[in-house]
């Protein structure tokens, strides 16, 4: 379960502070799928960061699971992300180095599991990516790139999925199944789905959706 | 990840180059200069060696403790001594000559040889020992002196000898051989049974030590010396070779300021390319982050890769350095009068600790933050990066710097010459820069498209720019500290020793024999000096005051001593006056013209009186002016010159120098055969050697020099890399928007080629400066500006950043913009 309470975010500028979130309070259960919308600069990425435990509030706290990531430093933050979560993003992150398969192996080497290269191997079979474990980054597609990047978000079996406009750099076509590969894999490993997106479409078939204006929580269902 | 996977993927990728090849032309250039000038050390230390006919020498106006002998012996040292002092020689009744002695011990010479002949004059053998006890060899000119032949006897004090041989040369001789009367050399056993050394006698006694084992003889050096006392001196290996001695010094400083510089620019560019893998690895860094990887494991990967780099940067640099020097001495070798010694393990053990030192504070740094990068970058890339540490990566730097240059060359007025012309540029071109690019865009405004487009991308970036060319600016200015000193070094060189450098004395000719002299040398077409007046005197007073005799002296320098004096109407050739004025033709006032060294060893300045003995006669004159003279040019030189009236009383003989071909050699026969008295010191095979060592020395500058200029090139190619990402953002951009080939490409052309102007303008200065202070200050040699290193620094600075900076972007105009843009 995620709780958000009262989450605050202010930036310095020039001649005060800029507020991006004003004190949102928000619940989600696990293994729910919740769409975060809302117009450019609404402060949805910033949620995210927040949520998922990528960035530092400036009041109010995040409870994961019972842990309270708010009061934990960056570096036991990144065990916690590396423990229970997992991330697509909309520039789909790989690491330009490794190969398919090295990318997808980073997070269980990170958590240091011993079978992390069949592990790996099995989910990039599963995102339809077997023959191409590897090929570098660079001699992919957009698509086949994110299907790299869902394979990498599950490997670790997270309990949580933060997705950030995972079909932004991606044509409808190629766009919607990744979308159902998201949201089959997410059943599958019962995970909880929190993704951020313009895509009226795609929020339709979270269980829930909150919209954000300016920083605020104006509406939830 | 591993580290070795993410370096071989960033190798293939080409963003190691530069960071590699720096690291490794900074272990080439400080293994390859160290080994090299280790090499050359030992080998010219040998060679010296022999002119010292040991490895050190102890030197005394009175006997010095047989314990120091005993000590060095049980150390395992070899040892000799010797004493040389003047006394009569007489054979029979009614000959007598005065000669100069020495006695040798049986292990003389410990290094070099002696050379005799089996009668005067005969041909020259060489023997590695001297004297048995009862005999003695003569000086070629005494057998006629004295008309003795092979087998007769003579008596030195009490004592009578056996004459067994001719002696010819010893390997010591060299030096002070002014005013030395023909030699007598005899045993040292035998020096009691002569009576003629009596305490207080002028006498020079010489302890000599030799070994092969360096580390043995340094001990016994440092035991000895604290036990010198005044009058007691330990002779320097270089002494022993006029000319030498300061070309060395010179080559040596040359190469270690090349050295320093060389590491300078490595550090600059191993400290810009690790910024710009730092900056580019942020992203990734931000990926491991929200995957869960921690500080400390970002740490370990980033170190044990720059160790792993350091690693294979370090073997393949100290391949490069052994390659470098040892090539050189495959080329060179064989022309090097001395054979190179070896080089040890030093140069590449200083080579890899400049390559930690390098590592530690020019790349560590900006890796070090890259633990600090926020994983937030994964959803917001237009984070700025962790740049907090930036002035604290500049301290390090700095600090680094000037302790490399300190430790690599031990000369701290050299490091500062260096950091001073590095202060300069980078104060002076901030500023500079700024102003310029500033004024650049006002220009820009009112020209065309491609100017504007130009001047409007320099003024954008303005403090990146004006870093930029700071940084371009002190790789010129390095190169043309370098490349000045390094030609005015080898014009000093050659003009010190021109092709007809005279090479050979004839001194102690009799007043009788100047004409013959003249004319013998005439006949042959032999180009010399003109014949100088010299009288042994001895310099008595200062100002009335007695000076203390030598055995009381506690300065070496300040003390009754004997000299050479001449007279002179001009100022003689190759002088030039420093203070005072020359006499007036025909002057009878009592005055003196000094060296300068000279009467700065003596404290003696201007108008100061000086009381003087030649034989049983006494008188003073006034110092009226203080000359300059080159010791180096193989001419006759005087410390003091008086008026010609002023010693027309004494008696005097003459000496003058000559250059002869080898081929003219047997000249010397006859003229030894036509003036017996006069003594010819053959100084032809030093001259010869201390030509060939230089050429050598001017060859390995000339190499040090191109080395160097790679290192240069490489902080230009990081300097460029450093802002190509922004610019091909920016082109790219252009591109898209449907500019023309020409302008994109015009565009960067002016814009780089201008930051090249600016940097060629700054170097230059700030060179010119640094070269003031070198030269001055550190070399000890003659500043002159440089006229023609004005065009050349500015030309070459616009089309190295121009070609550079082009060649680096050219990929905005040859691939299509998204792709560009993707790869950014």
């Amino acid at each position: 379960m995620i709780k958000a309470e009262n989450l605050q975010k202010r930036v310095p500028m020039a001649g005060g502070e800029l507020e991006i979130l004003k004190g949102i309070t928000l619940e989600i259960k696990s293994g729910e799928s919740v769409a975060i919308i809302g117009a450019s600069g609404s402060g949805k990425s910033t949620l995210l960061g927040l949520l998922a435990g990528l960035d530092e509030s400036s009041g109010g706290r995040v409870v994961i699971n019972d842990t309270d990531i708010s009061a934990l430093d960056e570096d036991q933050r990144a065990l916690f992300r590396g423990r229970e979560v997992g991330f697509v993003f909309q520039s789909f992150q790989l690491l330009p180095a490794l190969t398919a398969l090295e990318n997808v192996m980073l997070p269980l080497e990170l958590q240091g599991q011993g079978e992390a290269r069949t592990q790996a191997g099995h989910f990039l079979e599963r995102v339809g990516l077997g023959p191409r474990l590897h090929h570098y980054p660079r001699q992919m597609s957009g698509g086949e790139q994110q299907r790299v990047a869902i394979a990498r978000a599950f490997a670790n079996s997270p309990a949580i999925l933060f997705a950030d406009e995972p079909t932004g750099n991606l044509d409808t076509a190629t766009g919607e199944h990744i979308i159902d590969l998201l949201f089959e894999l997410n059943r599958e490993q019962g995970t909880t789905l929190v993704l951020v997106t313009h895509d009226h479409a795609l929020a339709a078939r979270c269980q829930h959706r909150f919209r954000l204006d300016a920083g605020a929580l104006v509406e939830a269902d | 990840m591993t580290a070795t996977r993410m370096l071989a993927r960033d190798w293939r990728g080409g963003e190691l180059g530069v960071l590699v090849a720096a690291l490794v032309l900074a272990v080439a250039v400080v293994s390859g200069i160290s080994a090299f000038t280790t090499r050359l050390q030992t080998a010219l230390e040998q060679e010296s060696h022999r002119f010292l006919a040991a490895d050190r020498v102890v030197r005394s106006g009175s006997d010095m403790p047989a314990e120091w002998l005993a000590e060095a012996g049980e150390l395992g040292l070899r040892t000799a001594q010797t004493l040389t002092f003047p006394s009569m020689v007489y054979a029979g009744d009614a000959d007598m000559v005065l000669a100069s002695v020495k006695a040798v011990s049986a292990g003389y010479p410990l290094r070099g040889e002696l050379r005799y002949s089996e009668a005067a004059f005969g041909p020259v053998l060489t023997a590695d020992s001297g004297p048995q006890p009862g005999t003695v060899w003569l000086d070629s000119r005494l057998f006629p002196l004295l008309d003795v032949d092979i087998g007769d006897r003579i008596a030195v004090g009490e004592a009578e000898f056996a004459v067994v041989a001719a002696a010819r040369t010893e390997p010591d001789q060299g030096g002070s051989f002014l005013g030395l009367g023909p030699r007598v050399l005899m045993h040292y056993d035998d020096i009691a049974a002569t009576a003629v050394v009596q305490p207080g006698s002028r006498v020079e006694y010489r302890q000599l030590y030799a070994s092969d084992r360096a580390e043995l003889l340094d001990s016994f050096v440092d035991w000895l010396r604290p036990q010198l006392v005044p009058g007691q001196r330990m002779l320097d290996v270089r002494e022993g070779q006029p000319g030498l001695g300061d070309a060395l010094g010179r080559a040596e400083s040359f190469l270690l300021l090349a050295g320093s510089l060389g590491v300078v620019l490595a550090g600059v560019a191993i400290a810009l390319a690790a910024r710009r893998f730092s900056e580019r690895h942020n992203d990734y860094v931000a990926i491991m982050k929200s995957l869960g990887a921690t500080s400390s494991d970002i740490t370990r990967l980033y170190a044990s890769s720059l160790f792993l780099l350091g690693l294979v940067a370090t073997l393949l640099g100290c391949g490069l350095g052994w390659g470098l020097q040892q090539g050189f001495f495959t080329l060179f070798g064989e022309q090097l009068p001395v054979q190179p010694g070896p080089a040890g393990i030093r140069p590449y053990a200083i080579g890899a600790a400049t390559a930690l030192v390098c590592l530690l504070c020019f790349a560590w740094p900006p890796l070090r933050r890259l633990s600090l990068a926020s994983p937030l970058r994964v959803l917001r890339r237009d984070m700025p990066l962790e740049q907090r540490q930036t002035l604290v990566d500049y301290g390090i730097g700095l600090v680094a710097v000037s302790g490399l240059m300190w430790w690599y060359s031990g000369d701290w007025k050299l490091t500062a010459a260096v950091l001073a012309g590095l202060a300069a540029t980078v104060l002076l071109g901030l500023v500079l820069a700024r102003t310029l690019l500033r004024g650049g865009r006002l220009v820009g405004m009112s020209a065309g498209s491609i100017w504007r487009l130009a001047f409007a991308g320099l003024q954008r970036r303005g403090t990146a720019n004006a870093l930029q060319v700071v940084i371009f600016a002190m790789a010129i200015m390095l190169l043309l500290v370098l490349l000045l000193v390094r030609t005015s070094l080898i014009e000093a060189w050659q003009t010190q020793l021109p092709e007809d450098t005279p090479n050979h004395f004839a001194l102690n000719i009799a007043p009788g024999d100047v004409q013959g002299v003249e004319q013998m040398l005439r006949a042959q077409e032999v180009p010399g000096a003109a014949l100088s007046p010299m009288i042994r005197g001895r310099i008595l007073t200062v100002n009335g005051e007695d000076l203390p005799r030598r055995e009381e002296a506690e300065e070496e320098g300040r003390r009754q001593r004997e000299a050479n004096f001449t007279w002179s109407d001009e100022l003689p050739a190759g002088n030039s006056l420093v203070q005072g004025q020359w006499w007036a033709p025909q002057s009878d006032a009592e005055e003196v013209s000094l060296e300068r060294d000279f009467a700065e060893r003596f404290g003696v300045a201007l108008g100061d009186r000086i009381g003087f003995q030649v034989g049983s006669e006494s008188f003073e004159a006034t110092v009226t002016s203080i000359r300059e003279l080159d010791w180096q040019s193989f001419n006759p030189n005087f410390w003091l010159v008086f008026p010609p009236r002023l010693l027309a009383a004494y008696p005097a003989t003459f000496m003058t120098s000559f250059f002869l071909e080898p081929e003219e050699k047997p000249f010397l026969n006859r003229f030894i055969r036509s003036f017996p008295t006069v003594t010819v010191i053959e100084m032809d095979v030093v001259v010869a050697q201390v030509r060939g060592i230089i050429s050598q020395v001017s060859a390995a500058v000339e190499l040090v020099l191109l080395v160097i200029m790679a290192a240069g090139a490489l902080v230009l190619v990081a300097g460029v890399q450093a802002s190509v990402d922004a610019r091909m953002h920016e082109s790219s951009i252009l591109r898209a928007l449907g500019a023309r080939r020409r302008l994109v490409l015009g565009g960067l052309l002016i814009e780089f080629a201008a930051m090249g102007l600016f940097a060629g303008l700054l170097a230059t200065v700030a060179a010119e400066l640094s070269v003031y202070i070198l030269q001055a200050q550190v070399m000890g040699m003659q500043y002159a500006p440089s006229p023609w290193v004005w065009p050349l620094g500015i030309a070459v600075g616009t089309a190295l950043i121009a070609g550079l900076g082009v060649f680096s972007c050219r990929k905005v105009v040859s691939s299509p913009p998204l792709a560009v843009l993707r790869e950014l």
